[in-house]
């Protein structure tokens, strides 16, 4: 009797409707993690403009996503924190389009126990601390150019041993927030947003230290109806979503640092 | 505290926990019952390859799914040249993924079930005229209730625990792949400490209930069963 | 009627090697030490073991004949079996358990009804139980009414009283023999206590390191059996008599055999019927005239045969009653003082007898 029961409620369980199925369009956007502070504010306002295409955001380092995109994975568009990896999906023949710049990254240092905003790079060196997070360079862009600006600072060298790597820039904000590195390099989108803003100011780290965070995106031949994705990248370079950008940390492509 | 995101997150990994049980439950019981009976050498091959995934790290698995079931892969490919489309980031690739992943825990304790039931009974069913799927459906079947039963509820809770295989071939696609641990691990790596702290308080609680009903049915049965 | 059986079995150190003719009606017992190979053969039968070459043949019925490469798996022999210890399916009733059985044999071929099997085995207030609440003796019973439920064309019972305690022998030997009375069942018996197979044996299969020895009616082979019944504790004779009358009013029943004639409390047995009693060596004394003016009311005039020492002071008279043997068991000074000696008439007084 008790046993029919738990078959039965297995059963169920396993027919529960998948995905909350509609009639609306969908855009579903693959982002680099440095964009997560951005997309709600980006997601609410494309959908004044466009109510009825709903956007699902799959957040990941842009070398994690774009190795998903290769292998299949069923993303419309891929916004990647440079602009090499699209570039490479793009020579894959996965890409619906060429590959558009929107936006460009800067790098902050931040640690949310103390105002960091009068520290450099140099200062790192200082023995108290003993544990530096940056994105891991393998697969994250933010971490290539973090590891390059320690090195055009010239600390490399003697911090090397004291790095710890995040999955990707937002899981490396996670390793400084909980306490666990002392500091890290983060992308200012992050460190602008009010849960860190409000534990501590950042430093901006000279965009001379390191080759230019370009960020491009380009549209995928996804599953999804290409027309939504063509609205959503459209909407990106409107004005409105420019604005919104740069408010959260992004330079636009052509113009100065925000 | 709970959005209506995290309502789908929760359904999907539930309807991943319940078909990966089934399917583990029907393709499981005749292995385990193959396993238990055959005197077959090559007996331990099988042995090992079911409780490999205990000891390989998910990711593992996880990257050999996704060089199979992927478009390039040979299953994928396969799939796609017929029509079809690829296994990876698809709430069946997750379903293969979580079967092989959970395959020990639905298998181990079924085995050992039918591997306690006596030769005696079996031959003494024989004797009464019981055939073989007979024995198996009145004797084997009831008489490992309790490692059946086990076996269910932990892979259920190992599917609903399953972090690794989903990282890599899930891609975390909210209503179809993305599942509580992904979710949990999201939150945390946006510091929304708040949604974090619900879903991982709920399913600890979760966890915690369903191995204390397994505990308690367990000692009923010894109690009965003595 | 014939169960004829052919059948090698080679295992790591042992080698079963069988050719029989056997008669398919009453108890045929399998005899023999441990590991003789009595309860392989016995599987044999049942089809849990499978002999190279094997032939086996009951009545029409062919079993199995490996020249043919003919094999009839056990489900489908219509064969029960009982095991040593009680096997019962632990996750059903004891109704449970008969039912099993009974629900597995088609309508046509049942010979033995549920409410026959639970009253033949005593088992009406038991069929709501738990078989974990059994005791051993209620379990092996069960576990021999289930083997009836099968309406079996042979029933095959393997040591089955070994497992239990004295009380539960007692009580199931008393049941295998009613099965024997009632049911027209042929039974393999197997058995390693001479005290079992003087018992309950029509016909005996003496075996030996996987052979047959020898085997025939138990009347033909008690001679070869003698040393395994002097070997037990209590040496004993097992008399086959036939009730000749009853009393009501003094609730006794006689009964008469060759050698002559015994009372015993009142049996429900009808008369002309056959019946087997027990007696022990130490139940019986020896007179040199019918004594006179005494309780003992069994006297059995007999001829010594031999006398061998059983411990100090102690002495086994083997005794002759036309043609049934029979033991006492006397004191030494006894013999001495009545100067006992093979060919010596004597008159035996038997104080107790019991039902076999």
């Amino acid at each position: 009797m008790r046993k029919g029961f738990l078959g039965l409620a297995l059963v169920l369980v396993a027919l529960l409707p998948g995905g909350v199925a509609g009639a609306e369009e969908l855009v579903r956007v693959a982002a680099a993690a440095d964009l997560r502070p951005v997309l709600p504010a980006l997601e609410a306002e494309f959908a004044k403009v466009r109510p009825g295409t709903r956007v699902e955001v799959i957040l990941g380092s842009s070398g994690k996503l774009a190795t998903q995109i290769e292998n299949g994975a069923p993303f419309d568009v891929f916004f990647s924190a440079d602009r090499a990896l699209p570039a490479r999906l793009a020579g894959k023949g996965l890409c619906d389009g060429p590959v558009q710049l929107y936006a460009r990254g800067r790098l902050a240092l931040w640690n949310g126990r103390e105002d960091v905003s009068r520290l450099t790079l140099a200062d790192l060196k200082e023995k108290r601390f003993r544990r530096i997070a940056i994105a891991n360079p393998e697969h994250a862009p933010y971490g290539q150019r973090a590891r390059e600006a320690l090195q055009r600072a010239g600390v490399w060298s003697v911090v090397q041993d004291r790095i710890v790597l995040g999955e990707n820039v937002s899981q490396t904000a996670e390793l400084v927030e909980s306490g666990a590195a002392d500091v890290g390099i983060l992308a200012l989108s992050l460190a602008l947003t009010p849960e860190l803003a409000r534990k501590g100011a950042h430093a901006t780290i000279p965009e001379n230290l390191h080759q230019p965070l370009e960020q491009g995106y380009c549209v995928l031949k996804g599953p999804g109806g290409r027309g939504a994705a063509r609205a959503f990248v459209h909407f990106v370079g409107e004005p409105a979503a420019r604005a919104i950008l740069r408010r959260h940390g992004f330079a636009q492509p052509g113009e100065g640092s925000p | 505290m709970l959005r209506a995101d995290d309502l789908v997150t929760i359904g999907v990994t539930a309807r991943l926990a319940a078909v990966t049980t089934l399917v583990l439950l029907a393709a499981g019981t005749p292995l385990a019952w193959w396993l238990a009976r055959t005197h077959w050498r090559g007996k331990v091959l099988v042995e090992a390859v079911v409780a490999l995934p205990l000891v390989l790290p998910p990711t593992v698995l996880g990257y050999y799914l996704l060089v199979c079931l992927g478009p390039h892969g040979a299953l994928g490919a396969t799939l796609e040249r017929f029509g079809g489309h690829h296994l990876a980031f698809s709430f069946a690739g997750l379903v293969i993924g979580s079967c092989l992943y959970s395959l020990p825990f639905a298998v181990q304790p079924m085995q050992a079930a039918f591997a306690a039931i006596g030769e005696r009974t079996f031959e003494m069913a024989a004797t009464v005229g019981a055939g073989p799927f007979d024995r198996f459906l009145t004797v084997a079947l009831p008489l490992a209730r309790r490692g059946i039963l086990t076996a269910c509820v932990l892979t259920f809770a190992h599917t609903v625990g399953e972090f690794g295989v989903v990282l890599m071939v899930g891609g975390n696609i909210p209503g179809s792949t993305r599942v509580l641990s992904m979710a949990i691990y999201d939150y945390a790596e946006a510091l929304d400490h708040g949604r974090a702290a619900a879903l991982s308080g709920g399913l600890l609680i979760f966890s915690m209930a369903l191995l204390i009903v397994v505990y308690a049915v367990n000692r009923r049965f010894e109690r009965i069963q003595v | 009627m014939s169960l004829r059986v052919r059948a090698k079995l080679v295992r790591d150190t042992f080698v079963l090697d069988v050719d029989l003719e056997l008669p398919a009606r009453g108890i045929v017992t399998l005899f023999g030490p441990s590991g003789c190979g009595k309860t392989t053969l016995l599987r044999c039968l049942a089809g849990l073991e499978r002999p190279e070459p094997g032939l086996i043949r009951l009545n029409g019925q062919l079993w199995q004949d490996s020249a043919a490469g003919c094999f009839v798996p056990p489900h489908r022999r219509g064969v029960g079996y009982v095991f040593q210890e009680p096997v019962v399916f632990p996750h059903l009733s004891v109704l449970g358990n008969l039912e099993y059985a009974h629900r597995r044999v088609p309508e046509a071929r049942r010979h033995v009804s549920l409410e026959r099997a639970v009253e033949l085995l005593g088992l009406p207030e038991l069929c709501d139980r738990a078989p974990a609440n059994l005791s051993g003796g209620q379990r092996q019973r069960v576990a021999i009414g289930r083997a009836l439920l099968t309406s079996p064309g042979l029933l095959l019972m393997d040591e089955p009283l070994a497992a239990l305690d004295l009380a539960s022998r007692a009580e199931i030997l008393t049941r295998v023999l009613e099965l024997r009375e009632e049911l027209d069942v042929p039974i393999v018996y197997v058995t390693h206590s001479g005290a079992e197979l003087a018992r309950v044996a029509d016909y005996v299969v003496l075996m030996e390191q996987g052979r047959v020895t020898h085997h025939g009616p138990l009347a033909e082979l008690i001679g070869r059996l003698e040393p395994f019944i002097l070997d037990q504790q209590d040496v004993e004779a097992v008399l086959e008599l036939t009730v000749d009358s009853h009393d009501d009013e003094l609730c006794s029943t006689h009964l008469t055999f060759a050698g002559g004639s015994l009372f015993v409390p009142r049996r429900q047995a009808p008369v002309g019927k056959r019946l087997r009693l027990v007696v022990r060596a130490r139940d019986v004394s020896l007179a040199l005239e019918p004594a006179k003016r005494t309780s003992i009311l069994n006297i059995l005039p007999c001829r010594i045969v031999s006398l061998s020492e059983r411990s100090p002071g102690e002495v086994l008279v083997r005794l002759d009653a036309a043609g049934t043997a029979l033991w006492s068991l006397v004191m030494r000074r006894s013999a001495l003082a009545l100067g006992l000696a093979p060919g010596v008439r004597v008159y035996a007084q038997i104080k107790a007898v019991s039902l076999a």
